[in-house]
């Protein structure tokens, strides 16, 4: 072995596992004979033992606690920030959706109370029966229809609430003795008495309630 | 699975995984640039990236340590390139004011825990006074006492390299710490061929 191969192999303290144990114990002879080596050897031993002493100063060495907390800092900041930021996102839009529902179904269903009446409502245009009839169908002069107000019906003797879907409102002039057929009270010396009143008929095409304006 | 979870914002695995490999990083970061706010900021750096984008973590290319290994060493490099003055760690002050990263544990006096701590900063003077690849090399197999193969698979260069790496450093440092020890030099002893004249 030459100076040069030992300086290469001879001072690795057994950490070059590519170098065998051939060549380790030739590298033992050749410090044996060489002083130089030998010298090399022992001045690179101390500086070991040296270096052993600054890694064993070092080694209890850790990060401070500080960067500890910056990086936690920093890590909230980078993962909760946007999810709160996302969860506020989502909320507003949940919010500004719920209110659009809210809108919506109000919206609906005042159109659905609208549409009631105008539902209920009836064109009549039959022709006008017998004004003084007692027959309630053929209610006088049919010229209209139904305001929007179904609610102030009364309903006649004898009929049960229902629903007033595919009812009509009839607006029919008639001799007030003919709401007695009707089964309501007449005052008998105003029975002569023409006047304006709201019938409430239904499907079956029989009035279901009366309602008179004046 | 620690970084998974971290990913996914678990802060306590991030932790985890932090107080895990933060201690051999530090350290690599502190015996290569001898100063320890370079050593923190540059341990923060390395788990700032991981934070940002642990997606360039990939498993299948080694372990994580070694990838933490990777950004550390390239954050001292460019430490060390931008501050190539060596910067000596005795006139610091840890956080609790102890002084320099050196920390005695054996010292019997005063008298000779100063004397200690002395030398210790000689030999730690000399290996900062080393060209950055072989600090590296004299840091990764004398100071950490890793394996050539385990040197080169974190440099990321052949054994072969590491050997040379390592023989010049020794040779810089022995002739180095010789001066101060006022021992003879190596040019000195006579070489072989001489004594045989």
């Amino acid at each position: 072995m030459t100076c040069n191969e030992f300086e290469e192999i001879g001072l690795d303290g057994g950490r070059d596992a590519s170098v065998s144990d051939a060549q380790r114990t030739a590298a033992a002879a050749h410090a044996a004979s060489c002083p130089r080596c030998a010298a090399l050897r022992n001045s690179w031993q101390a500086t070991r033992l040296e270096l052993r002493a600054l890694a064993q100063a070092t080694v209890a060495q850790n990060a401070p606690p500080r960067v500890e907390m910056r990086l936690r800092q920093k890590f909230r900041t980078q993962y909760h920030t946007p999810k709160a930021r996302r969860s506020a996102f989502v909320a507003a839009w949940g919010l500004a959706v719920a209110a659009a529902l809210v809108g919506v179904v109000s919206w609906v269903k005042w159109n659905n109370r609208q549409q009631q009446p105008n539902h209920v409502a009836v064109k009549a245009n039959t022709p006008a029966s017998n004004q003084s009839s007692s027959d309630q169908n053929a209610a006088g002069d049919p010229s209209l229809v139904a305001d929007n107000e179904s609610g102030d019906f009364t309903l006649l003797p004898g009929v049960l609430p229902a629903e007033t879907d595919g009812s009509a409102i009839l607006n029919v002039r008639m001799q007030r003795g003919a709401l007695g057929a009707l089964g309501l009270p007449v005052n008998e010396d105003r029975a002569s008495e023409w006047i304006q009143v709201d019938l409430l008929v239904g499907n079956d095409g029989l009035p279901q309630a009366v309602r008179m304006p004046e | 699975m620690l970084l998974r979870r971290a990913a996914k914002g678990d802060e306590e695995a991030f932790a985890l995984l932090y107080r895990h490999h933060q201690a051999a990083l530090y350290r690599f970061a502190l015996r290569m640039s001898g100063n320890s706010w370079a050593a923190e900021e540059i341990v923060q750096d390395a788990f700032m990236t991981l934070m940002r984008d642990p997606k360039k973590y990939d498993p299948s290319r080694g372990t994580l340590g070694a990838f933490l290994y990777g950004i550390t060493r390239n954050r001292v490099l460019k430490h060390l390139e931008r501050s190539p003055q060596r910067e000596v760690p005795l006139e610091e002050k840890n956080e609790n004011g102890a002084g320099s990263g050196i920390v005695l544990l054996d010292a019997t006096t005063p008298a000779i825990q100063a004397e200690k701590r002395e030398r210790i900063e000689q030999v730690w003077a000399a290996v900062l006074d080393l060209p950055a690849e072989f600090r590296e090399a004299v840091v990764l197999c004398e100071l950490e006492e890793r394996s050539y193969e385990e040197a080169a698979g974190m440099i990321g260069c052949p054994i072969g390299t590491i050997r040379s790496r390592l023989h010049r450093g020794r040779a810089l440092l022995m002739a180095r710490l010789e001066i101060l020890r006022d021992a003879p030099r190596r040019s000195t002893v006579p070489s072989q061929a001489s004594v045989a004249k």
